[in-house]
């Protein structure tokens, strides 16, 4: 083999591994087809964990309802504040168990769906 | 000096005419013996076995159940009964554990928590618990070995266990052989071994004990006629002795309104029932484990639902405890990871522990004993339980484990899993307290309850129960400090009445 070729291959397989860490590790090159819901969906930090414990939600929701409720509910403070309102007003929800703020659930079957 | 006798030894055909008679020498019988020391009755206490286990006498348990574990092997028939083996968990029943609680069936004592208070250092004291620390005495001990899980507002606090000793391997307190030169040096006590009481006998009119038949192993029969009787042989035995002793009133003693024997209950204790997860992987020693916290005090810590929250939510009680670390699946570590940083929360270092929980029965007249055709080897009936479990219990107790993930989350300190949502997944690790609790229920109506508020058969005026069978409603909380406060109130009691 050339010792230009070596290189040309050495230099492909550490770029490779540099793309499959940024998208492994930091999302930064994840791409998600356009939906009706980005506004909502960019307010999870981890849209891949969410839509994980998003597929556990049994039934289907109906997704553009929800949307509605959350835009209201998250509104301009945010998802941090929606969803210590929801937990102060003791709106929960339950996804395999886990006791969740409704926003956050809710957020998280949108991610699963989208 | 008190005699200890071996009962085995004494003629056939003895008489014996002491003032009272305690009929079982566990806790119950024990505490009022010695409560009663000061006094000038002259006590015989009849204890079926002798100073240890005894595979003969135990023998005498065995029955049938169903739903339930063997009836020989959750007992122990010697001096010093069931904390021969109990694990020394002390927590004083909640002011709505004595409330009608219109939620709760059946619910409710004749009297609150306030009736009890000026007992519980005494029974504290017997059952060696160290100083008074439950609830907010036990917060201030705590903080010196770490700090208390910050749960935002609502009906779970953290509250405490006492332990009778276990510390490292000392065992809790074991009455028998604990008390055992107290009860000898007691003057004005007898003590039977290995005397089983076969029958109490009424007089013909059915209105007072005239006297009690008492059998050994080795063929000997005694009488005993004494002026008070207390029938002391735990939760189910109680029950046996009244509806085996049904040659005057024929359903047997405190039978009339068919309640002997019912409303049995214990404590189950389901494993594993919910994930608790902390945001910053630090929870405090006395979570997970007994802690020795000084001035003799070993505590644990527990949630358990207020009063307020009990009332409001209608739940019943329970008392949630960390058990183990566990590692979460791709499932858990997800809904952390998303909850967490929805809240603004670093998780990176978060660290999961499955819970497990002693839960209140609602009380159920279908949970029963009843004698069985088969005798044991004194020609006494053996039993038969019927023991269940409802699907509206383990729902009340999802409601507070919900109110637990929601504190945890409004303190931003963690969250909770609930792991059993079907009959299958509650029953699949499930444990019991082995706590023998309401077939001689108290109530001062007599359809409602085999005694009164002052622990009397209905109807029979020298017949009294001690002991958790009494328990008309059961508490989360272990019932063994609880059963001994309320014997020594019914001491006091019986020294007013017997002077």
């Amino acid at each position: 083999m050339k010792r230009r070729t070596l290189i040309a291959g050495a230099g492909f397989a550490a770029g490779a591994a540099a793309v499959a860490g940024l998208w492994r590790y930091t999302g930064l090159l994840r791409h998600y087809a356009p939906s009706p819901y980005d506004d909502l969906l960019e307010q999870l930090n981890d849209r891949d964990q969410a839509a994980l414990l998003g597929r556990q939600v049994v039934g289907a929701p109906d997704a553009r309802m929800m949307a509605q409720e959350l835009r209201t509910r998250i509104g301009k403070g945010g998802l941090g504040a929606a969803a210590m309102a929801d937990i102060t007003a003791d709106r929960m929800t339950e996804v395999d168990g886990w006791i969740l703020p409704q926003s956050v659930g809710q957020l998280a079957v949108l991610a699963a769906k989208h | 000096m008190s005699a200890f006798i071996d009962a085995r030894t004494i003629p056939s055909g003895t008489t014996q005419t002491p003032d009272l008679a305690i009929i079982g020498g566990g806790p119950a019988g024990i505490a009022l013996a010695m409560a009663l020391a000061d006094s000038k009755l002259k006590i015989l206490l009849l204890e079926s076995g002798g100073m240890n286990f005894d595979p003969a006498v135990q023998k005498m348990y065995a029955g049938s159940q169903t739903g339930y574990e063997p009836l020989d092997g959750d007992r122990l028939r010697y001096l010093g009964g069931g904390t021969n083996h109990w694990g020394g968990w002390c927590r004083p029943m909640d002011e709505s554990d004595f409330e009608v609680r219109d939620w709760v069936p059946s619910s409710g004592w004749p009297f609150g928590r306030a009736a009890l208070e000026p007992y519980y250092p005494r029974a504290q004291s017997l059952v060696e618990a160290g100083a008074w620390a439950y609830d907010q005495g036990g917060n201030a001990l705590a903080t010196r070995h770490g700090p208390i899980l910050p749960l935002g507002k609502g009906g779970v606090y953290t509250s405490w266990f006492q332990f009778s000793k276990m510390r490292g391997d000392v065992l809790p307190t074991q009455f028998g052989h604990r008390y055992e030169q107290d009860l000898r040096a007691q003057a004005n006590l007898t003590v039977w071994l290995n005397a089983n009481v076969t029958g109490i006998r009424l007089a013909a009119n059915g209105t007072s004990v005239d006297h009690l038949d008492v059998a050994t192993l080795n063929g000997r029969q005694f009488t005993v006629k004494p002026r008070y009787t207390v029938l002391a042989c735990g939760g189910i035995e109680n029950a046996r002795l009244l509806l085996v002793s049904n040659d005057v009133v024929k359903p047997g003693i405190g039978n009339a309104a068919d309640l002997v024997g019912r409303y049995f209950a214990d404590n189950p204790i389901p494993r594993d029932v919910a994930t608790l997860v902390v945001f910053g992987g630090r929870l405090a020693p006395y979570y997970r484990d007994n802690q020795d916290m000084g001035h003799g005090a070993i505590l644990r810590a527990t949630f358990a639902p207020s009063d307020t929250w009990r009332r409001q939510a209608r739940v019943a009680g329970s008392l949630t405890t960390v058990e183990q670390t566990v590692v979460l699946d791709d499932v858990g570590k997800a809904a952390v990871a998303t909850t967490a940083a929805a809240l603004g929360v670093d998780a990176s270092s978060a660290q999961a522990w499955s819970l497990g929980c002693g839960l209140e029965l609602i009380p159920d007249p279908d949970r029963r004993v009843t004698l069985a055709p088969e005798k044991d080897a004194l020609g006494l009936p053996r039993l038969k339980l019927a023991n269940s479990i409802s699907d509206e219990d383990f729902a009340r107790y999802r409601h507070t484990l919900a109110e637990l993930g929601r504190q945890l989350l409004a303190s931003k300190a963690g969250m909770l899993r609930i792991n059993c949502t079907t009959r299958d997944e509650w029953m699949k690790n499930m444990d019991w307290g082995h706590h023998h609790l309401g077939t001689t229920r108290m109530h001062d109506d007599p359809r409602r309850g085999v005694v009164n508020s002052n622990a009397m058969v209905h109807g029979v005026a020298n017949l009294y129960v001690a002991g958790s069978s009494v328990f008309p409603s059961y508490s989360a909380s272990n019932p063994t400090l609880n059963l001994i406060a309320l014997t020594l109130r019914l001491a006091d009691y019986l020294k007013a009445v017997m002077a």
